[in-house]
């Protein structure tokens, strides 16, 4: 029973997808195992960037500049693969995505700007960056990785779908079965109580920063997996990366949520835009609905938790 | 529009959609396009609408229309599959990123017509606008006027960016036949007004003499530096933005040329589409329309630019509103933007 209170939020938002993607066969009979497998590619680049922000809003701060860094990790991988083979590339990308999440969370320990301010600041150094890098969307990508995120091994569950999830376990599971993963939620809840328990504030954030970076590098790799160019310019991943942590049920104070509630997030805002282009709704009113939607849930959510805490 | 007589067998092996009682067919088409509130975009899409509701075949039009990237484009195009359109009408973010969908959307036998810019994908048909000939018709125009004498300045759009690649190609054409042309500034103005406006206002205040301006359509901006810093006019070239066109018709002592760019190709995109549904596709996958120059020193061109003078028109939309023998709507339909 503790379990299922425990993760109420996340089991609701699984609910609703479930009931969002029983709306898309009924608006689209056809709907079906292509479908999914579309839908989970294009999740890629975004349950990536959700799942680095909810880490950094779990340790109490925000990235900013999340977008940018896939931006440079993306390009630096297309460049870097016209000279030398997939692994490699995707083992120096990895590391620079964590080397420049580092940098930022270094900056904002060192400096005690707030995070909101450094990172806005960094989102300007690192889309810099990237188009130092490549001027223009250029690169190459090797096939094999490309052709990682097509298809289905098992019958109904995209490829896609399972290097979201276990990419995003490899990073997250071990950190929050150690000493690190405590530390991270409770910097987030109680800097000074995390502080005066023993904790080091400091590299807590460091590594939560870095640790999102990683996640951002594997979000700029799925780009050009998905397109086979590097593109400088980022993409509109920022936004979107807050508006899937929220509601995934991090709170943007820190300390609490997790990472599942927020992938699952991501698959209903693109299951909302799905069905919105199956249903031929006006393009300038789907980003509205998109919107409304997302506050109804969150709204509704707040209710409900607060009923639940009266009983 | 062009229409060859269609056999039967085309019509049933290509045209998956419902027919009509009374013979016309169904056809659903989708669009994708990656820029939202930019005018020549908006024109874009309405042109597609307008042509749409003036096809009797076209039954539906879904439009995803959004600021994204390539890879946000993608998932559009996915959705579109999706949806089981019979063809897809895109502006492509980028040549070589949406090959995935395009070939997944042509191998389920969807006509994938790319307006404005070119795709890689094989099979896809092209329908751009010529931009080689655009840059070249307008330099040689403003060689002409300089009597093949003289420096000039040249403005370009974005470095790398095919439209902007394939107009220095028609620019340096026109360069090579007047030797006596000079360039004395080349700059990217990034197809941006503001930064357009400021470089020449730095020409301007360098000294350098120059007679003559060429823009790839950051125009109107470059007549308000001359005239906010009370420099001479000299000749100036630019597309036929609703702005500069008025300029031309009104900005005394100004002397210019612009050369059309519509955006309305969008509405010979689903023309196009259509007539490939319909069996009549053409030779060539890709198809160029061609630009036509309208210059304000004749009374002949000054009577044209008159005519094309539209208050009704947003002043970020290109005038010429629509493109003779590919659209068959009214100025009345894509200005309401419905279909």
């Amino acid at each position: 029973m503790n379990v299922v209170r425990k993760n109420a939020w996340v089991m609701g938002l699984v609910g609703l997808l479930a009931v969002l993607l029983i709306v898309t066969k009924l608006i689209q009979p056809s709907f079906g195992a292509t479908g999914l497998e579309s839908l989970a590619r294009a999740a890629l680049p975004f349950a990536f960037a959700t799942a680095g922000m909810a880490i950094v809003v779990i340790v109490g701060g925000i990235d900013l500049s999340i977008a940018s860094i896939m931006a440079v990790c993306g390009v630096t991988a297309a460049v870097l693969m016209q000279s030398m083979g997939a692994v490699p590339a995707v083992a120096i990308t990895l590391a620079l995505g964590g080397l420049m999440g580092a940098i930022n969370g270094g900056l904002i320990v060192v400096t005690k700007v707030p995070d909101i301010v450094v990172t806005l600041a960094m989102l300007f150094v690192w889309e810099g960056v990237a188009l130092l890098i490549l001027e223009s969307p250029g690169g190459s990508v090797a096939p094999g990785l490309r052709s990682l995120i097509n298809g289905s091994l098992i019958p109904f569950v995209p490829n896609a779908l399972l290097v979201i999830l276990i990419a995003i376990a490899l990073v997250w599971v071990p950190v929050k079965r150690s000493k690190l993963g405590l530390s991270i939620y409770a910097v987030g809840s109680d800097e000074l109580a995390a502080f005066r328990s023993g904790v080091s504030v400091g590299w807590t954030k460091v590594a939560a920063y870095a640790l999102a970076g990683v996640l951002a590098a594997m979000g700029g790799l799925s780009l050009i997996m998905l397109t086979g160019i590097g593109e400088p310019v980022p993409g509109p991943y920022l936004l979107a990366s807050v508006a899937a942590v929220v509601l995934g049920g991090v709170m943007l104070g820190g300390g609490r949520g997790g990472l599942l509630g927020p992938i699952v997030a991501v698959f209903i805002l693109r299951i909302i835009r799905t069905i919105l282009t199956l249903a031929n709704v006006d393009p300038n009113v789907t980003t509205i609905v998109e919107g409304v939607v997302m506050v109804a849930v969150v709204m509704l959510g707040a209710v409900l938790t607060y009923r639940g805490r009266r009983t | 529009m062009k229409r060859l007589l269609t056999t039967a067998a085309a019509l049933a092996m290509l045209a998956p959609g419902a027919a009509f009682a009374d013979g016309h067919a169904a056809y659903t088409i989708g669009v994708s396009n990656t820029v939202q509130g930019n005018g020549w975009r908006e024109q874009m899409i309405c042109a597609m609408r307008a042509q749409a509701a003036s096809e009797g075949d076209v039954a539906e039009l879904i439009v995803a229309h959004r600021n994204t990237d390539a890879a946000g484009q993608l998932e559009d195009l996915n959705n579109l599959i999706e949806a089981g359109v019979d063809a897809i009408v895109l502006n492509p973010a980028n040549p070589d990123a949406l090959n995935s969908a395009l070939d997944a959307a042509m191998a389920a036998g969807i006509v994938v017509v790319a307006v404005d810019a070119g795709v890689t994908a094989e099979g896809a048909y092209i329908l751009s606008n010529n931009q080689e000939e655009y840059a070249y018709l307008g330099a040689r125009w403003l060689f002409e006027q300089l009597g093949g004498e003289g420096a000039v300045v040249y403005m370009r759009g974005i470095a790398g960016v095919s439209a902007d690649t394939d107009r220095d190609n028609g620019f340096q054409r026109a360069l090579a036949e007047y030797p006596g042309i000079e360039v004395v500034h080349e700059v990217f103005t990034g197809w941006q007004q503001d930064q357009g406006k400021q470089q020449m206002f730095d020409f301007l205040a360098t000294g350098i003499p120059f007679d003559g301006v060429w823009t790839s359509g950051i125009d109107n901006v470059i007549v308000d530096a001359f005239v906010e810093s009370g420099a001479p006019l000299v000749p100036i070239v630019g597309a036929d933005n609703a702005g500069f066109v008025q300029y031309l018709a009104e900005t005394e002592g100004l002397q210019g040329a612009a050369v059309t760019n519509p955006g309305s190709v969008g509405g010979a995109g689903i023309a196009l589409a259509v007539d490939i549904l319909n069996g009549e596709a053409p030779a060539e996958t890709t198809v160029l329309v061609d630009p036509v120059l309208w210059e304000n020193t004749s009374a002949e061109g000054q009577e044209i630019i008159a005519g094309a003078l539209n208050p009704n028109l947003d002043p970020e939309w290109p005038v010429s509103v629509s493109i003779p023998g590919w659209t068959d709507y009214s100025m009345e339909e894509i200005i309401a933007c419905e279909g």
